[in-house]
């Protein structure tokens, strides 16, 4: 990170106009980052869904209400299962960029598809709980909690199709290719990877926030707001 | 600038700051030496057939012009709005089939229209676009396909926005800023469809808005040509840069705040609804809080401002320095000042919130914070001043503009800083200074750098030259009838005209204020139509214009380097273009011509000598 500071502000404090400067700058490729443009993309989408995610996080804080009913969720419940299938997805893709970085490339097409079906697992049990929760009584315009959290999930939900769309796209790419070619797939796995990873530590707030510890982050908001 | 270079040969160990991919240990006796190309050609998908050339189209400089002419049609459409609104104002005689609800959906339509779709579409979409690609270096965006969807969707925001004035109950009335709980209620005008329809119009532009921009930001950072590091590109790019990371940020607060509503609305949640009885009935809404709702729409609403700012100082210091022959004075100052002033952005939204019942301290904050922004703001007019002092100035209209931009700048910014003040806030607020402040600082000085950017850039885009003659007279209309507009609006402003009135019924303002209204309704129907002037240049520029042949303003940034004019898809020929300098290199003392190219080899120019900034 502090290289990373160290790159921006001293590129920022260079004298173009220098001639010592004019020597460097001849030598410069055109590139800020040492990433492909499919990394840089990832990270450009994670900014944007940080703000997203935080607002919508900080609305939900705000505007607790005083008579907030905080026993409404069936705990333990199936939240606790779609977490650790989002963890599972994790750790093969952890696994697929670790074979990439061997160039051990035969494991890679099962693992894929098995990240596939589980971050689709992940969605239908996502739709499985709504379904609980509906027939709890507990919907959309309830309360403020379950707004947010409907809203949460929902964008949540759709920044991984997003992911999947492009999953699909790779996966038919790779399933297509011989073992020895999909090492030149590597930097598309890799931003896959880091886009769901990013949405685990998402789920993660979102789960430790709004479920896990949401009694104790409640009683806060609410000293807070006085 | 210097082009002494050392001729020893000694080894040269890369400096700059920014990453520098493979091996740089190489020696050179060359002083023109540059790194061979190590970043693969871009593969471009070239359209065959006229849809796929024009329409859907993956060329930026297309797309580029596609956003510009959609931006235009809805600038259009808001300029009548503000017609029909002035009539009413000045003559409701004349308009007696204008209503209040007419009038505040008038209101509406004409400050989202000009905010978003409008002036944001226009800065980023059109000219980021257009420019980006050609200014550093790159045969295109970096992801073609996306950015292509990326005007599709904001073409079917549009859509969707004019769609709104033919539902029952016509387009939402709720003013600009959608306030709610009044904004979705029955009793606002166009409270069904209406406000449905310009929410999910939002929430599309977003969307298409953050494809741009995933774009503009990797092919600034990631794919610029070789020697082109950040610093030596131009400030428009700075710009444009700055503003679409700051677009990245700030719009999704616009979204998650239309989403949130469209749900209040359509599906009775409460994110923005408190308990409500209306006509003696208790609503079902309740728990939610209003001003929420306006600190989301401001978080979005005040980089906003940067958003259209931003690519106006980057593009109007480029202009100047072309056109002054000189450089920029202070250039780091300027690239610090823009990335400073869109930091600062994120810091100051709540000044818009002084009346809103919000805790004091959070004024005393928000005060403090709008002040300081006005530090770098000032420094960027005073280095455009620099620049202008004993330069070689063409006083041609181009620079009029620039010129015009200064001074509006100045003026509304000055407003600004009263308004930014708690205490004057309080009195002011809601009333026609306000208004008169921010089309000062956000309407008409980012028009006039539209302005003078469209007739500096006109030649590259179609080859011929606009009419200087039609262009003084453009500009003196827009800039003399601009401020017969607004300056009397600072008047009535103190007097307590509040803003947002259907008409002063029998209040005191009737007598005092109605001259003046009426002179402003005549100011504001001249300067509409004297629009007029300018697309005639236009329209008819492209016909019988002057042939510009290539880099008519002897200007040294790379746009005006491509091996056709037009510059075709991929914009460079063969060969990516190599850089030698940075894009200010005007008036350099030993140098045969008055400008230096961003390619101008050091070898050609051995005599030279440095010029500090």
């Amino acid at each position: 990170m502090s290289k990373f500071f160290k790159n921006i502000f001293g590129a920022l404090s260079e004298k173009p106009w220098e001639k010592e400067q004019m020597i460097n700058d001849n030598y410069h490729q055109g590139k800020a980052f040492n990433l492909s443009n499919q990394t840089s993309a990832v990270i450009v989408i994670f900014g944007v869904s940080t703000v997203l995610f935080s607002l919508i996080v900080t609305g939900y804080l705000y505007s607790i209400p005083a008579e907030q009913d905080t026993q409404y969720l069936l705990k333990p419940n199936l939240l606790w299962i779609n977490t650790l299938i989002l963890l599972s997805v994790t750790f093969f893709f952890h696994k697929v960029t670790k074979d990439l970085k061997k160039e051990v490339c035969e494991r890679v097409k099962i693992n894929l598809l098995i990240i596939g079906f589980l971050s689709y697992a992940f969605l239908f049990g996502q739709i499985f709980f709504w379904l609980q929760l509906m027939e709890s009584g507990n919907y959309v315009s309830t309360n403020n909690y379950f707004s947010s959290f409907y809203i949460f999930t929902t964008l949540h939900g759709l920044h991984l199709l997003g992911g999947l769309f492009f999953w699909g796209k790779v996966y038919s790419k790779i399933n297509k290719l011989e073992q020895k070619e999909i090492i030149n797939e590597k930097r598309s796995i890799e931003a896959l990877s880091l886009y769901w990873t990013f949405l685990l530590i998402v789920w993660f707030i979102f789960f430790l926030i709004m479920y896990v510890f949401n009694d104790a982050v409640i009683e806060f908001c609410r000293s807070l707001l006085g | 600038m210097s082009d002494e270079y050392n001729q020893k040969n000694t080894p040269i160990e890369a400096q700059s700051s920014e990453t520098m991919t493979g091996s740089s240990s190489g020696s050179s006796s060359d002083i023109d030496y540059v790194r061979p190309a190590e970043i693969p050609e871009q593969d471009l998908y070239h359209g065959h057939s006229f849809i796929s050339k024009w329409i859907f189209c993956q060329d930026a400089k297309v797309i580029g012009v596609q956003y510009f002419l959609t931006a235009v049609f809805t600038g259009i459409v808001g300029l009548i709005l503000s017609w029909l609104m002035r009539l009413q104002l000045g003559y409701p005689e004349l308009v007696p089939f204008i209503t209040a609800e007419h009038y505040y959906q008038f209101v509406t339509m004409h400050g989202m229209i000009m905010v978003v779709y409008f002036l944001t579409a226009l800065f980023l979409g059109g000219f980021g676009n257009y420019l980006i690609p050609l200014m550093v270096g790159a045969r295109d965006m970096v992801f073609p396909y996306v950015n292509m969807l990326s005007f599709w969707m904001f073409f079917i925001a549009v859509a969707v926005l004019m769609a709104s004035f033919f539902v029952p109950g016509g387009p939402t009335g709720a003013g600009w800023t959608l306030y709610p709980p009044q904004a979705i209620l029955p009793g606002s005008p166009g409270a069904g469809m209406g406000i449905i329809l310009m929410l999910v119009s939002l929430s599309l532009f977003v969307i298409g808005f953050t494809m741009g921009g995933l774009n503009y930001l990797i092919t600034i950072l990631q794919a610029r040509t070789r020697g082109m590091t950040l610093m030596r590109m131009p400030l428009t790019i700075w710009g444009i840069f700055t503003a679409t990371a700051l677009a990245m940020l700030a719009f999704p607060a616009l979204l998650v705040s239309c989403i949130m509503m469209t749900l209040d609305k359509v599906l009775e949640t409460s994110f923005f609804m408190p308990a409500i009885i209306q006509a003696g009935e208790v609503l079902d809404y309740g728990g939610g809080s209003p001003v929420l709702f306006q600190h989301l729409f401001w978080f979005f609403g005040h980089p906003e401002v940067y958003i259209v700012a931003l690519p106006a100082f980057g593009i109007v210091s480029d202009l100047i320095s072309v056109h002054a022959r000189k450089n920029i004075f202070g250039y780091r100052m300027m690239v610090w000042a823009i990335v400073g002033i869109g930091a600062l952005s994120f810091f100051v939204w709540a000044h818009h919130m002084y009346v809103s019942g919000m805790n004091p301290w959070f004024g005393f904050f928000f005060a403090t914070t709008t002040l300081i922004i006005a530090v770098p703001t000032a420094l960027k007019v005073y280095n455009w001043i620099i620049t202008l002092f004993k330069a070689n100035v063409r006083m041609n209209t181009v620079m009029l503009f620039c010129l015009g931009f200064i001074v509006t700048f100045v003026n509304g910014g000055i407003t600004g800083i009263f308004l930014g003040n708690v205490a004057v806030d309080i009195p002011l607020s809601d009333t026609y200074f306000v208004i008169a402040h921010f089309h000062m600082v956000m309407g008409i000085a980012p028009l006039m750098v539209i302005m003078g950017a469209v007739y500096h850039w006109f030649p590259l885009v179609t080859g011929r030259m606009l009419s200087e003659k039609l262009g003084k007279w453009h500009f003196w209309f827009t800039f003399l009838g601009a401020y017969s507009i607004y300056f009397p609006m600072h008047y009535l402003g103190f007097i307590g005209v509040p803003r947002r009135y259907f008409e002063m019924y029998d209040s005191p303002y009737v007598t005092s204020a109605v001259g003046m209204n009426e002179f402003i309704t005549i100011a504001a129907l001249i300067v509409g139509a004297s629009q007029f002037i300018f697309i005639y240049n236009i329209v008819t520029s492209l016909r019988i214009g002057k042939p510009a042949g290539k880099n008519p303003w002897k200007a040294n940034s790379l746009e005006w380097l491509t091996p056709e004019v037009p510059p075709a898809h991929g914009n460079f020929g063969d060969k990516l273009p190599v850089i030698h300098r940075w894009p200010y290199d005007y008036n350099v003392p030993g140098a045969k011509d008055d400008h230096l190219t961003q390619t101008t080899p050091p070898s050609e120019v051995i005599n030279t000598e440095v010029q500090k900034t």
